[in-house]
């Protein structure tokens, strides 16, 4: 790494725009995203099913797939653009400087190439290695992402294995070269509760071992708490705010952020319990709303929000940016939740109903 | 050890059917004695006998001299007895390793297969070699640039392939090749391997260019369902290069229906190749299964039947272990 890059910051996304073309019009699932990632630092990006946080993640990564994808924009890795990059430069890139990890270990490894292969074959391409040295590689590699009995798990099938050991290995995939920056895609979503914990755990405690940037992709506000330097919470292709994490969940200024707040499974509650799901769906990202995206479903919803988006600026501290015109706890949010509480707006009556619940008087059903 | 049991029982019950079926509609739809004894074999002798029907011997009628013919055939061939006792009889003779005797030359059924079967199996395995020559690296070229300019040309090529009747590519190929430029012998040269070889060449491409077509579309599409697996964003992820990525990665998670296909296809060709084996003069046992059906010769119909039904449990079971081979979730489970 040449010194005088090293005090750019690792990744900077400038106004983002990633566009699916289909015979139906234009699936705009990232709408102008921008933020910066320093070296060694983690991003948590929260937004619920749809909302554009795979597209952002592999638009950065130049990993989406068919010929009907635009992507404009800048994405600087290291000061250079990664978009205008060539498929070989790309090459160079993934693997060794940037990895990702995949939300569902179940189809992310191949289930026909024993798991040795899968785990060496980039270390010969990327670090020179030959085959016995790619293999000890292997071996540390499975050690270090605590898979028992690595010598016997290389000779197995991908199916052989559970799926926390899969993701596991696609964790151990992932860190083979040393990447200066890894994605990890909702790396639990598809993985038992217990399990859950102990992968995320895993990748906190490589990431802080190995001063790796990562980006931590998940719906589930609770997993970035005290996991991630920063949060950015992403709503229909925009980012809805961007903050310190602890500054977010000191003071969540965002509606949307809210509702992804209130709809946090508490372990106190039964695990079937869906809570506070958030009204409504999102929108349509052939033809988005006009004014904030969130407006149909926001409680906190004035005509002004239908007619004009709101830009994301800094509030208070310069670190917490938000886009809403009426942050939550703002005396004018609280008069539009009045007003549609009293016009009776499906969101804000779940809403009240929902505040009406405490974690400790317990839910029924 | 329990699946080649299991293999071997189903072997033999599909012989039993088969061979039953033809045996019993040969005999019924046809006459066996017309080629050993002509066009009497059909005459009622019971009524030329009884003085029904005039006898007029040597004018190519009925006489009652042929009527003894006939009778004498009948006692050979054990055509008196009932039809379930001759069927027994046929298959305990199998079980001691004799197919019969032809009714067109006597010769033993067994030495009509020796010497049919081999040149079916070789046109077969040279039709399969260009099939899957041509159509393997096709269909990776085609699925890489999916939709793109080369993809496009070659669906419209493959469905023109596909629409040729297999005869009318035989006989073009013969007209430039045989009678034009005189490159290769008309009809099948069996001096030495490399005649042999040489004279099967243009038979082999009119059967292997329309598989070649149908390899080319289904491996084609698998291979571009699996480019979007998660698994090959993975790889791609990891920097691996794109022939890589197709070789080691795509290509066999894609192969499934094409190894499907091709089993049906290769047993279907052991007997089935009897247009171009007659468009271009190959004994094989194709045209052989015909001639024998035309002429009602069910010996050598129910040997053809034996063998075909053999190779077709027998790549039925080159199929399984190939998917076995492939995919070791299969091959847990065997
Ligand atoms: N290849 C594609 N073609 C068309 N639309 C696409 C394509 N990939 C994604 N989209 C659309 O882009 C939007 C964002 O999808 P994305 O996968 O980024 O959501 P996500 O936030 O990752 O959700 P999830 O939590 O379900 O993974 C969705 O509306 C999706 O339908
Ligand atoms: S208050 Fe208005 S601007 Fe803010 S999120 Fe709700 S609809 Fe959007
Ligand atoms: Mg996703």
């Amino acid at each position: 790494m040449p010194d005088n890059v090293a005090n750019s910051p690792l990744l900077e996304v400038d106004d983002l725009r990633t566009t699916f073309t289909i015979p139906t019009g234009d699936v705009k699932a990232v709408r102008g995203v921008s933020f910066t990632l320093d070296r060694g630092r983690t991003l948590g990006i929260v937004g619920e099913s749809g909302s554009g946080k795979t597209v952002l993640a592999r638009s950065i990564m130049r990993l989406n797939l068919g010929t009907n994808v635009t992507t404009t924009g800048t994405a600087a890795f290291d000061g250079n653009d990664v978009l205008t990059r060539s498929p070989s430069e790309m090459r160079q890139l993934w693997g060794s400087e940037m990895a990702m990890v995949f939300q569902d270990p179940m189809t992310s490894l191949n289930p026909l190439v024993r798991v040795q292969r899968q785990v060496t074959e980039h270390l010969c391409r990327h670090l020179n290695l030959n085959r016995s040295e790619a293999r000890q590689a292997a071996v540390d590699l499975l050690r270090e992402v605590r898979i028992p009995d690595p010598d016997t798990r290389l000779r197995s099938f991908p199916h052989e294995l559970s799926g926390g050991m899969r993701q596991r290995v696609c964790i151990a995939v992932a860190l083979a070269c040393e990447p200066s920056l890894l994605f990890a895609d909702e790396p639990t979503t598809a993985l038992d509760v217990t399990v859950q914990h102990q992968i995320l755990n895993l990748l906190s405690r490589e990431q802080a071992d190995r001063e790796m940037a990562m980006v931590l992709v998940t719906h589930d506000l609770g997993v970035v708490a005290g996991r991630t330097d920063d949060t950015m919470v992403m709503y229909a292709g925009t980012v809805a705010e961007y903050a310190p994490t602890v500054s977010l969940f000191a003071d969540m200024r965002h509606p949307y952020s809210e509702a992804l707040m209130r709809s946090i499974p508490l372990t106190s509650f039964p695990s079937h319990t869906r809570l506070a799901a958030i009204t409504g769906r999102p929108p349509d990202l052939i033809d988005p709303p006009t004014g904030c995206a969130f407006s149909p479903r926001c409680p906190y919803v004035q005509d002004h929000c239908v007619n004009e988006a709101p830009p994301l600026v800094e509030i208070d501290d310069p670190a917490h940016r938000l886009a809403c015109w009426t942050p939550v706890g703002s005396p004018e949010a609280l008069t539009a939740f009045e007003k549609n509480l009293a016009a009776g707006l499906p969101q804000a009556v779940a809403v009240d109903v929902s505040t009406t619940w405490s974690p400790t008087g317990g839910v029924d059903g | 050890m329990i699946v080649l049991a299991r293999r071997l029982v189903q072997l033999v019950a599909v012989v039993l059917a088969a061979t039953f079926l033809t045996f019993t509609a040969m005999n019924t739809l046809g006459d066996p004695l017309f080629n050993v004894v002509g066009f009497v074999a059909a005459v009622d002798c019971d009524a030329v006998e009884a003085g029904e029907i005039e006898d007029i011997s040597g004018q190519g009628g009925t006489s009652l001299g042929d009527c003894a013919v006939v009778a004498e055939a009948r006692e050979e061939f054990h055509l008196n007895e009932p039809l379930p006792i001759r069927y027994g009889r046929w298959v305990g003779d199998l079980i001691r390793g004799d197919f019969g005797t032809s009714f067109k030359n006597r010769m033993p059924v067994s030495t009509v297969l020796a010497d049919r079967l081999p040149k079916s199996l070789l046109l077969m395995g040279m039709a399969e070699v260009f099939a899957v020559a041509l159509s393997v690296p096709w269909a990776l070229a085609a699925a890489y640039r999916a939709n793109r300019a080369m993809d496009r040309a070659s669906t419209i090529g493959a469905f023109g392939m596909l629409a040729l009747p297999n005869f009318a590519l035989g006989v073009i190929l013969f007209y430039f090749f045989v009678v034009k430029w005189q490159i290769f012998p008309s009809r099948f040269e069996d001096d030495n391997l490399a005649v042999r070889l040489k004279s099967l060449v243009l038979p082999a491409l009119t059967l292997g260019m329309p598989l070649a077509a149908t390899y080319f579309r289904l491996l084609r599409t698998d291979l571009i369902t699996t480019l979007q697996e998660d698994f090959v964003v993975m790889a791609k992820a990891k920097g691996l290069s794109n022939r890589w990525i197709m070789f080691r990665h795509a290509l066999r998670p894609s192969m499934f229906s094409l190894v499907t296909v091709f089993g049906l296809n290769t047993a279907a060709l052991i007997g089935g190749a009897l247009i171009v084996e007659q468009i271009f003069s190959i004994p094989g046992l194709g045209r052989a299964l015909v001639e024998a059906s035309i002429r009602d010769d069910y010996p050598v119909v129910l040997g053809a039947t034996v063998v075909i039904a053999t190779g077709f449990v027998a790549i039925n079971f080159a199929v399984d272990l190939v998917y076995s081979y492939l995919d070791p979730r299969v091959r847990r489970e065997s």
